[in-house]
């Protein structure tokens, strides 16, 4: 396939901004999955950083193929919220948030402080082994399925827990269950946008992956809005795109960013898309 | 070295303590996540510092500094939250509308007046240090620690012991209630908003002074211990707050000391995480049953 | 005919006017966000050159500044910009080394030579053929520092880093290595966060080991915390202080003032150094500007010269051209006398001075 030279210069000039773009609209939905069951956990940051550590080791240390890595970046993340699933997922509110961002700096930490992982320094030679195209055909994939569960009847006892959990489970549904499913299905998509941006970007740092870009992935959702997995993502490419559009301005910048968000929630109290999905009748 | 660790760690947990102090007020009484009470505390130092240059004595500067932050916290207070408010938004909007309002106030601070550090000039306060037997203190670590102390009792003393917190109390345990009690809750609120962003002022001027580091990000980097001392205390919880903040200081100084200092932030999260798994409501917080 | 003659003149016109069109520049620097302060200082560096390069007879430069935010991903977005958008034949930056390793492989990826003027870490020319640094290594100037501590009598050592930041560890691991070389003992190895403001428990801990010295690595900001910390704590005199890169930068007498006193740090450059060219650098950059220049601003001010007479060598704007013609760089500049390795590294640390804080400034030890 070849492009025609000024089409091939304008994707080479954003590709950057193109992966992110993928990249932040799963990180989006894994942000999204939680937040529709009614659980504010933040640990998509720390999942993406084991996604991208785990990827980028095999593909440093054991130079297996990325279509081996790419499926086998989900374990270390999905592995990490079973073991942490259990007693965490007692919590609620706040506290389960910060429970959620303090086991990603401890995750952070180990990044600093184990040798094999770079230190500071990070992980750095990372093939460029994810294609664009690959970014956003797992973008669209995940984007249909979540469509597709949360008109489900999982859709429904996901909204009726984001309400009451308390009445959901007297309604008979297994809360439990549901929000270790959800934590485990965000920690799969964060994984899996951790790998692709390592090797989209061939160099990761352990504090890509801390409070901060935490706080950036719950904003994606937040300023989307939760009605439909649709609106995170677009919450995540209005995020992503603004600071590039206000490049220039540099310090200003910054606050446009933020004053953009305050009027986005205040005059936009269900997200910019407010549009949310009809379930099929039970 | 033991003598002097614990101090270290006493005199950091004083810090938190007293950043934490204001963030859990906001928190628990409002039930609102602010993320622009570290604004206030960057505010506050900032104020200090303008009047300690143009020749006020620390006794007024800093007073004047948390006035000044507690009138700023309250307009914006007003302009953000007043429409969530009506609208009886969900929490997650009020931490969103709080988060992109700090992102801004951060980054209006460090366009107007750059991102240097700065100190309050020389001679503010005694800098030389105090020994107490094996122990050596400077003036602005004993300020913070007497701080920490008269504002725990005078807030203690305004909550339970003034009609003025009674009405606190009774906005905090249901705010519906409080209403149709007759009671003006939004200029309650104004008033809370008004004592936590003061507290974060003073918080600010006296960590500015200890640390001798003013600059316009200083709030954000105390957020995320903040943070975890309200929630590990548990929200609203001054108490709680208070012997959080202190053991997360001594718990990060003994750490450090002992073990590695590389280690000393993951030891405070692995903590924090512990106490969590074991209390879900933090050390001193209520059962989400009790509060719903 | 006469028509064709006419166009024929045009033509050549047209190509003469090709030749002198100024050759576009990158340069990526932090220009927003927590550390802009080093940014702005490299950008006033290199507009000042740029100033004079204009005023002289040399290639014209059409500088295009992009801002990185100090985030890897902002300095990977500069770079495709500047090369994709701008076509730029070469750049200037990024700031950090941190910076320089996710956006240099992009660079070298497309063939466009860029030069790092501050970033001193370990390991960033060997990202490929295209990436330069006028910055001195940490592992050319912590040496000579070293080994004017040796020279004090300096027997031990306790080290100090932030352990989250990429140039302060790079810096550290360089600093260990020097310290082991130069035969002194380690008594203990601390570490920071860099936002960190208490320092008090690794410091209690160094002071209860006793060390003759004190080896610290981090950006300005920490080191002056942890100086005025040592203050406090009852460290005195006997103590000798010793700075990476990171505590060369005037800032630090700014904030850290008299604690600051004795430290001593190894330097490419400084600010009183008697060399008119040096001098006459100062008094300009004072005159633009209202401050005088920091390292920052005179690598960066050397590097666009340097870049210029690469440019002027090569006689095209050609990446490729510039990038061989700059390996025979042979300058003379505010920093002293410039050439390139092989490796695209400072060829010498000859011109490094030991400075030392006094009254809130450097001055060069004795």
């Amino acid at each position: 396939m070849t492009l025609p030279p000024f089409l091939a210069d304008l994707i080479w000039t954003y590709q950057n901004v193109i992966v992110a773009l993928g990249v932040n609209g799963l990180l989006a939905l894994a942000m999204y999955v939680v937040l529709a069951a009614g659980q504010l956990s933040l640990g998509q940051a720390a999942f993406m950083g084991l996604g991208a550590y785990s990827s980028a080791l095999l593909s440093l240390r054991l130079q297996l193929p990325f279509t081996a890595v790419l499926p086998l970046s989900v374990v270390a993340p999905v592995g990490f919220a079973l073991l942490v699933g259990g007693p965490t997922l007692r919590l609620s509110g706040v506290y389960l948030a910060i429970a959620t961002i303090g086991l990603g700096e401890v995750l952070r930490a180990v990044y600093l402080n184990v040798d094999v992982l770079g230190g500071a320094l990070g992980l750095s030679g990372i093939p460029e082994a994810a294609p664009i195209w690959l970014i956003y055909l797992i973008l669209a994939v995940a984007l249909l399925l979540l469509w597709r569960v949360g008109r489900s009847h999982i859709g429904r006892a996901m909204e009726a827990m984001r309400v009451d959990a308390a009445a959901a489970a007297a309604m008979g549904v297994d809360v439990r269950r549901y929000r270790l499913g959800v934590l485990l299905a965000s920690a799969a998509l964060a994984g899996l946008a951790g790998a692709l941006s390592a090797h989209a970007t061939d160099f990761i740092g352990p504090n890509d992956y801390g409070f901060e870009p935490a706080v950036t992935i719950l904003s994606f959702a937040l300023l989307g809005g939760i009605g439909s997995p649709f609106g995170p993502v677009l919450g995540a490419w209005v995020l992503t795109l603004l600071p590039e559009l206000l490049r220039g301005f540099a310090d200003v910048r910054l606050v446009l960013n933020g004053v953009v968000i305050v009027l986005a929630v205040l005059f936009l109290p269900r997200g910019l898309l407010a549009w949310r999905m009809r379930r099929i009748a039970a | 070295m033991l003598p002097q660790q614990l101090a270290n760690g006493l005199l950091l947990g004083a810090t938190y303590a007293l950043f934490a102090l204001g963030f859990t007020l906001m928190f628990g009484v409002l039930r609102v996540i602010n993320l622009t009470y570290g604004f206030y505390f960057t505010l506050g130092a900032f104020l200090a510092l303008w009047l300690t240059r143009a020749g006020v004595g620390l006794v007024l500067a800093l007073p004047a500094a948390a006035v000044g932050s507690g009138l700023v916290a309250v307009g914006i207070d007003a302009l953000l939250l007043t429409r969530l408010r009506r609208a009886r938004a969900d929490e997650l909007s009020y931490l969103m509308v709080t988060l992109g309002a700090v992102l801004a106030l951060y980054a209006g601070m460090a366009a107007l007046l750059g991102p240097d550090i700065r100190r309050l000039p020389p001679g503010t306060i005694d800098e030389a240090a105090i020994l107490l037997g094996p122990i050596r203190v400077t003036a602005a670590q004993l300020l913070i620690l007497g701080a920490c102390a008269v504002l725990v009792a005078a807030l203690a003393a305004l909550l339970r012991a003034t009609r003025l917190g009674l009405g606190i109390r009774a906005l905090a345990e249901n705010p519906d209630a409080a209403a149709l009690m007759g009671m003006a809750t939004g200029r309650m609120a104004a008033l809370v908003s008004f004592l936590s962003g003061a507290l974060a002022g003073a918080a600010g001027v006296l960590i500015g002074l200890n640390f001798n580091a003013i600059h316009p990000y200083m709030g954000e980097s105390m957020m995320l211990r903040g943070f975890v001392v309200v929630i590990a205390g548990g929200l609203g919880s001054v108490a709680g707050a208070i012997i959080a903040g202190l053991l997360l200081g001594i718990i990060e100084v003994l750490t450090a000391g002992y073990l590695s200092s590389g280690l000393k932030e993951a030891v405070a999260f692995a903590i924090l995480v512990l106490v969590l798994w074991t209390r879900p409501q933090g050390l001193f917080g209520r059962s989400a049953a009790v509060r719903a | 005919m006469r028509f064709l003659v006419m166009l024929a003149a045009c033509l050549v016109l047209s190509t003469a006017a090709g030749a002198a069109e100024p050759v576009p520049v990158g340069l990526v620097a932090i220009l927003s966000g927590p550390n802009a302060a080093y940014g702005t200082a490299i950008r006033a560096g290199a507009e000042l050159a740029l100033a004079e390069i204009d005023a002289g007879g040399g290639p014209k430069i059409a500088l295009t500044v992009e801002d990185s935010g100090g985030t890897k991903d902002g300095a990977i977005n500069a770079a495709r910009k500047l090369i994709g958008r701008d076509h730029v034949a070469a750049i200037i930056g990024p700031t950090l080394s941190n910076e320089m390793f996710a956006m240099g492989p992009v660079a070298n990826g497309r063939g466009v030579p860029t030069i790092g003027t501050s970033t001193t870490a370990a390991g960033i020319t060997d990202i490929g053929p295209f990436i330069f640094r006028t910055a001195l290594p940490e592992a050319d100037v912590i040496p000579v520092t070293m080994a004017r501590a040796v020279a004090r009598g300096v027997k031990t050592i306790a080290l100090l880093y932030a352990s989250d930041d990429a140039f302060s560890k790079s810096g550290f691991d360089t600093m260990r290595a020097a310290a082991e070389q130069a035969g002194l003992k380690i008594l203990t190895v601390e570490s920071f966060a860099s936002k960190d403001t208490d320092f008090s428990a690794q410091l209690t801990k160094i002071k209860a080991l006793q060390p003759d010295a004190v080896g610290i690595s981090a950006l300005v900001e920490p080191v002056s915390g942890v100086l005025l910390q040592t203050r406090q704590l009852g460290f005195g005199p006997q103590t000798l202080f010793i700075g990476g890169n990171g505590a060369n930068s005037p800032r630090l007498g700014q904030i850290a003032g008299a604690a600051a006193d004795g430290l001593i740090v190894g330097s490419p450059w400084f600010v009183a150094k008697p060399d008119p060219l040096n001098q006459a650098f100062v008094a300009a950059f004072h005159a633009r500007t209202g401050h005088d220049p920091d390292q920052f601003a005179a690598q960066a001010y050397d590097t666009m010269k340097i870049l210029d007479e690469a440019i002027a060598r090569a006689g095209s704007a050609s990446p490729g051209a510039i990038r061989d013609a700059l390996l025979r760089t042979d300058h003379h500049g505010v920093m002293g006398p410039f050439r390139f390795t092989d490796h695209r590294d400072p060829a010498s640390a000859e011109g490094v001075v030991v400075l030392e804080m006094h009254g809130g400034a450097f001055r060069v030890a004795e």
